[in-house]
C-alpha cells in the first residue's frame, strides 16, 4: 500500500520524513559494512528482481491471484539492513518514475515497508531460524511484514483524519489478513525452492536465542501494530497519557516553526490534537522499532 | 511502456530541460509542501496550481494530453479513498484527496520527464542523499527492464506448459511452480549481479557513475527556483488561509 501525496496530514508526513532520514542513513552504513564493494550492483539487481517478481502470479482463489511483496524474502536472503536499503530504493523509484506513492509521503512509505516491514519480516527467523520452528518462521515473517506495513499505513491515514466507516475498516483489515497469509505462503515456498537450488542463499540464523525471547519479540511487534491502530482510532487516550508524562508540553514547543504565526490556538484544534496525540504514539513505536533493530543487529555481530 | 515514454520525454530540449536538477528538485519540494498544506477555497487554489503546472508542461514542450493522462495513474487509489470519505460524510475531504493527489503526481511527472534519471540522482546526491542508496537505485532502474523481460519470458513459458489449467489439485501445483520460477529468477538475478560487477571492474569502474556534462547551478537556475517557489506560495497567500 503506497500512500500518495495529499493523503497524510502535514504533521504526520513531516515527522515520518524526519524520522526516516537517520534510520535510512543507519541502514545504508550497516549494509555497506563488512561486505565487498560488489554490494551496490547486487542490491540494485535484487531490487529489480522484486519489481519483476510482481509479474509472476500465484493462484489464490476463484479467478484471483497474488504476487510477492518481497520484504521478508529480501531480509532472509540479504539480511535486514540490506533489505531495508533495497526496499527504500524501490520505493524511491516507484515514487519518482511510476507515480506510485508520494514524494512527501516517502518517509511514511519507507517507515512502513522498508523499516518496520522488513524488521517484522526478519524477526521470527532471527529467533527461530535454527530450531524446529524454522519453516514456520519463514511463514510468520512473510505474514508479519505485510501486516505491519499495511496496518501502519492504515493507522497513518486514520491519524490524518480520513474517516472510515467501521465496515470499511473491518473489510480492509480482512483483506490485509488475507494478503498477509498469502505473502507468508509465498515466502515459505520460495525459500523452500531456493534452499533446494542453493542452501547458501538463505542466511544463517545465529544459534542460542531462547524461544521465550522470540515469542516476546513477536508479541511486541503484534502489539505495536495493533496498538497503533487502536491509538489512531482514539488518539485522545494516548494524548492524555503523553500529557501526563510531560511529552505534551515538549511537543507543543517542537511543533513546526514555519507555522509560528499560527501557534496561537494551534493545539486547540481537535484535528491537530488527534494528529499530535497519535503521532506521539507512532513516534514511541518507531523508536521502539529502531532500538529493537539495533539490539538485534548488535547481538548478531557479537 | 510507461517508463520508456518518460525516458524519451526527459531527453527533450526546452528551458525546463536545461535547468539544473537541484533547482528542479527543490522547486518540486516547495510546490508539494505548499500544496499539501493548502486549505480554504479548494476549487480556486486547485485551479491556480493546475494552471501553473500546465504552463510548466507547455514550457517543457511535453505532450499535454499524454502527461495529464499519465498522472491519472494515481487516481484509482485516490478514488477508492475519496469514496470511503464520501461514505463517511466528508465530501470536502474527498475532493481534496482527489485534487491534491492528482496535482502532486502531475508535478512529480513534470520533474521526471524533464530530467534524465542519472542527472536527477546526481542532483539528489549533491543535496545530501547517501551515494550508496542512489547507486542501488540506479542499478535497480537500469536492470528493471532486463529482469522484467526475463520474468515475462518465464511467465509465457509457464503458460505454454499449462499454467492456466483450472482445478483444486492444479492450483497447488501451480503455486509450487510459481514459487520455483521465482526462485530460479532470484538465482539468475544473483548470478547476473556478480557478472555485472566483474564486467564493470574490468572496464575500470571506480565506485562512481560519471555524467557526460558536469552539473552547473547558474543564475538562470536560481531565478527559476525563486520563481517556481514564489508563484504557488503567492497563490496560496492570496487565495487561501493556513487552517480553516
Amino acid at each position: 500500500m503506497h500512500i500518495p501525496d495529499g493523503f497524510l496530514a502535514a504533521p504526520v508526513w513531516a515527522s515520518l520524513d524526519v524520522a526516516a532520514v537517520p534510520a535510512v542513513g543507519y541502514l545504508v552504513r550497516r549494509a555497506q559494512r563488512g561486505f565487498e564493494e560488489s554490494r551496490a550492483p547486487l542490491l540494485g539487481v535484487m531490487g529489480a528482481f522484486v519489481f519483476a517478481a510482481q509479474m509472476i502470479n500465484f493462484p489464490v482463489g476463484i479467478g484471483t491471484s497474488g504476487h510477492l511483496v518481497g520484504g521478508a524474502l529480501l531480509a532472509l536472503t540479504l539480511g535486514p539492513a540490506s533489505a531495508g536499503v533495497v526496499m527504500t530504493a524501490i520505493l524511491a523509484i516507484q515514487a519518482l518514475v511510476f507515480q506510485d506513492g508520494g514524494v512527501l509521503a516517502l518517509g511514511a512509505n519507507v517507515t512502513n515497508m522498508a523499516l518496520c516491514g522488513v524488521l517484522a519480516g526478519y524477526l521470527p527467523f532471527h529467533f527461530w531460524g535454527n530450531g524446529p520452528w524454522r519453516r514456520f518462521s519463514f511463514f510468520l515473517g512473510g505474514v508479519l511484514s505485510v501486516l505491519a506495513s499495511a496496518v501502519l499505513a492504515l493507522a497513518q491515514l486514520l491519524l490524518s483524519g480520513i474517516r472510515m466507516p467501521g465496515s470499511v475498516l473491518g473489510l480492509s483489515l480482512g483483506l490485509f489478513a488475507v494478503s498477509a497469509v498469502l505473502e507468508g505462503l509465498i515466502t515459505l515456498t520460495v525459500v523452500g525452492a531456493l534452499e533446494t537450488l542453493n542452501p547458501g542463499f538463505i542466511r544463517q540464523a545465529t544459534a542460542g536465542h531462547s524461544r521465550a525471547l522470540g515469542l516476546l519479540g513477536t508479541v511486541a511487534v503484534a502489539l505495536a501494530v495493533f496498538g497503533v491502530l487502536i491509538a489512531s482510532r482514539d488518539p485522545d487516550g494516548i494524548w492524555k497519557l503523553a500529557g501526563s508524562l510531560g511529552i505534551a508540553g515538549r511537543a507543543q514547543a517542537l511543533l513546526p516553526t514555519p507555522l509560528a504565526d499560527y501557534q496561537v490556538g494551534f493545539l486547540q484544534s481537535p484535528w491537530l490534537r488527534r494528529a499530535a496525540g497519535g503521532l506521539a504514539g507512532l513516534g514511541l513505536i518507531f523508536g521502539a522499532c529502531v532500538l529493537f533493530g539495533r539490539l538485534v543487529s548488535k547481538s548478531r555481530s557479537a | 511502456m510507461h517508463h520508456v515514454v518518460l525516458e524519451r520525454w526527459s531527453r527533450g530540449r526546452s528551458v525546463l530541460h536545461r535547468r539544473d536538477a537541484r533547482a528542479k528538485t527543490l522547486a518540486l519540494l516547495v510546490f508539494l509542501v505548499v500544496l499539501a498544506t493548502s486549505y480554504g477555497p479548494l476549487a480556486a487554489l486547485s485551479g491556480v496550481y493546475f494552471a501553473l503546472l500546465l504552463s510548466a508542461l507547455l514550457l517543457a514542450r511535453l505532450p499535454v494530453a499524454g502527461a495529464l493522462a499519465r498522472s491519472a495513474l494515481v487516481l484509482p487509489f485516490s478514488v477508492a479513498f475519496a469514496a470511503v470519505s464520501l461514505l463517511a460524510g466528508d465530501a470536502p475531504r474527498a475532493a481534496a484527496l482527489l485534487s491534491k493527489s492528482y496535482l502532486s503526481a502531475l508535478a512529480v511527472l513534470i520533474l521526471i520527464s524533464t530530467t534524465p534519471l542519472p542527472q536527477l540522482l546526481r542532483g539528489l546526491e549533491q543535496i545530501g542523499v547517501p551515494h550508496f542508496l542512489l547507486m542501488v537505485a540506479q542499478f535497480l532502474y537500469r536492470y528493471l527492464f532486463v529482469i522484467s523481460e526475463e520474468a515475462q519470458h518465464m511467465r509465457v513459458a509457464a503458460l505454454s506448459r499449462g499454467a492456466s489449467v483450472r482445478g483444486m489439485a492444479a492450483r497447488r501445483a501451480r503455486f509450487r511452480a510459481a514459487a520455483g520460477a521465482l526462485a530460479v529468477l532470484f538465482a539468475r538475478s544473483y548470478a547476473r549481479a556478480g557478472g555485472i560487477h566483474r564486467a564493470m571492474l574490468s572496464r575500470g569502474f571506480q565506485g562512481r557513475f560519471h555524467l557526460l556534462a558536469a552539473p552547473r547551478f547558474g543564475w538562470a537556475d536560481a531565478a527559476f527556483l525563486l520563481l517556481a517557489a514564489l508563484l504557488p506560495a503567492a497563490a496560496r497567500g492570496f487565495l487561501g488561509g493556513w487552517r480553516p
